[in-house]
């Protein structure tokens, strides 16, 4: 039985991180591109790695159904997961804005509707600056809820400002920075030191 | 009870029974520390709960009005009642009182209310190491005996990082975002972070060094020296160096990991805080710690340390461990009777259960069963196993302590 499951975000930053994970002398021999297959071994069998859909990357790993994760700043915020959050892979950078209409200002007396796919993130950054708000839950096209009418701004992911520029919006103000990071399992942290710190380490040398 | 043969089906008698036999395991580990059990009532007074700071967010409480429209709480945690309970008895003076509970705990959830069973213990009125130690192997030998193999209880301690801050005049919003950092080990923004605040280099340091004193105890104590910075914090890690060596002797350091990362997972404790993770299982199923302010809500000053298992939570970690193995369940004896014969096998079902077999007895026209003792108007069976007549009671009794064990 492998002794570490590693869960992993599917999709565009997964292929990085498995170029990593092979810098790091971790090989999933049966891994290519076009696999549909969601679980994987290396070598020796000694690690399993899951496939999971990046929001639920946190949850895996803060119910111990993996024991370490590769997922985006983003994702571990909005969670709120109880983990610990280890490295920086340095990869998949990005930030959280605030964004809207290029003359838009924000009345701090009044409530404000964002519209966001992350309403935990959202709720956390203005209740820092007091601003009682309002979320509109989105799962995408968040662009378009100020352009309607349906919120005064939206809280999202801004990696170059081109969604944002084509569509009238600007950023407001930046929220913070994103990449993406390994998370680890509090348990697992305890009962398997060894096996975690040793991924780690292997990790880190060939981030270095 | 004596065990008759055959199993039962009954899915929330076997659940039952399982969750009975863990709370047995973990009593009588409890008792043979010297610890003797309390009760608390299940309505608590919620101004009671609400003027404790930082224990249980009011907003999870499960508040009820009674008749006069004062509020109660259902209990929602079993350190503050048993404590109050403690405090306030007139007949205990400063002498050490060692008790267990195990009883049920409402909080509301984010999906309804939640109703968890607690099985905790507590010591009052020693504030020496020892005390904290003895706690410290009561948890560990207490998962030994469940069977768990490979589990950690991690110690840190609460006043060590209150400490270290203690001086540093900082935001609100900066401290909790500080302790998060902390807590999480983010050891990648909380250099940064540390930069923006106006802390000197030295604390700046020692602060980044805390979510890396983590590990085998006296490792962590060496590392931890270079970060101690005044003489209260000394005498906290003299303290905690004093736990360990006790319980080195317990035998149990091996299961011991030392993580001064650890802050606070509830306000009220003030000195060493604890909980116990077992392998693949994401949440811990153990906490604990001292709490000697505790009992000054009760007007007393009383030096206390405890821990409390979600037996539930606990439950299911065991399943997943495969720990939960029990016997079957024991299928009472079946008496069945013809109407003529009712007496008689009322009179014969008595005997037997005097004899402590459990009995049901059924009013039954012709054998259908496989197994059971049978009284009608022209036979008397007994057939589990060998199937043969009887003729007086005393053959009958003698027939069912052959076959299960008797005497």
């Amino acid at each position: 039985m492998a002794k570490l499951t590693i869960a992993v975000a599917k999709g565009r930053p997964a292929k990085r991180t498995i170029d990593m994970f092979e810098q790091a002398n971790i090989h999933f021999i049966d891994f290519h591109e076009k696999s549909r297959k969601l679980v994987f071994y290396n070598a020796d069998r000694s690690i399993r790695m899951l496939f999971v859909k990046a929001v639920d990357v946190p949850t895996y790993v803060e119910r111990g159904a993996a024991d370490i994760g590769i997922v985006g700043k983003d994702n571990i915020l909005e969670s709120r997961a109880d983990v610990y959050e280890l490295l920086d892979l340095g990869i998949g950078k990005c930030k959280f804005s605030v964004a809207g209409f290029p003359d838009f200002t924000i009345n701090p007396n009044e409530t404000l509707i964002v519209a966001t796919k992350y309403p935990n993130v959202a709720e956390k950054h203005f209740a820092l600056k007091s601003q009682p708000i309002e979320t509109v839950k989105l799962n995408g096209s968040v662009e378009l809820a100020p352009l309607i009418g349906l919120a005064d701004c939206i809280v999202d992911i801004v990696e170059t400002g081109n969604t944002l520029k084509e569509n009238g919006l600007t950023v407001l103000e930046d929220i913070e920075s994103i990449s993406t990071r390994l998370i680890v399992n509090k348990a697992s942290f305890a009962t398997k030191a060894k096996e975690v710190e040793r991924f780690i380490n292997q990790l880190k040398r060939a981030l270095e | 009870m004596r065990q008759i043969n055959g199993d039962s089906s009954n899915r929330a008698v076997l659940q039952y029974k399982i969750k009975n036999e863990l709370i047995a395991d973990l009593t009588h580990r409890f008792s043979l520390y010297g610890y003797q059990e309390v009760h608390s009532p299940t309505f608590e007074d919620y101004d009671m709960y609400a003027s404790i700071r930082k224990t249980v967010n009011k907003d999870d409480m499960i508040k009820v009005i009674d008749r006069t429209g004062k509020v109660l709480v259902l209990r929602p945690d079993g350190t503050i009642p048993i404590t109050r309970l403690t405090a306030t008895d007139p007949g205990i003076d400063d002498s050490e009182q060692r008790l267990f509970y195990v009883f049920n705990v409402y909080r509301a959830a984010e999906n309804g209310e939640k109703e968890t069973t607690q099985a905790g213990v507590e010591l009052f009125g020693n504030k020496r190491p020892e005390a904290d130690a003895e706690v410290i192997s009561l948890a560990v030998e207490t998962l030994k005996g469940i069977g768990f193999e490979n589990f950690t209880i991690e110690i840190g301690h609460a006043g060590f990082f209150k400490e270290l801050i203690g001086k540093a005049d900082l935001a609100a919003d900066d401290l909790q975002q500080l302790k998060e950092l902390i807590q999480t080990k983010n050891i990648v923004e909380i250099e940064p972070f540390l930069e923006k605040l106006p802390l000197s280099a030295e604390l700046q340091n020692a602060l980044q060094t805390i979510p890396l004193l983590y590990g085998a105890p006296k490792t962590v104590l060496e590392e931890t020296k270079s970060i101690i910075r005044n003489e209260n914090m000394q005498q906290i890690f003299n303290n905690m160096m004093h736990v360990m060596d006790v319980l080195e002797d317990y035998g149990v350091l091996g299961n011991i990991t030392l993580n001064l990362g650890l802050i606070n997972h509830m306000d009220y404790y003030t000195d060493v805080i604890f909980q116990g993770f077992v392998e693949n299982i994401g949440k811990p199923v153990l906490m604990g710690g001292r709490y000697d302010d505790l009992a000054e809500h009760f007007g007393k000053r009383m030096p206390a340390i405890g821990f409390a298992y979600e037996v539930d939570f606990l439950l299911e970690a065991m399943k997943r461990h495969q720990l939960t193995a029990t016997n079957p369940i024991q299928a009472p004896l079946a008496l069945h009777y013809s109407e003529e014969r009712r007496r008689d096998a009322f009179a014969a079902a008595e005997m037997l259960r005097q004899r402590g077999y459990p009995v049901v007895t059924m009013l039954t026209d012709e054998q259908k069963e496989k197994s059971g003792i049978w009284m009608s108007e022209n036979r008397n069976l007994f057939s589990y196993g060998k199937t043969k007549s009887f003729h007086t009671f005393e053959d009958l009794m003698e027939l069912v302590d052959e076959t299960f064990g008797g005497g």
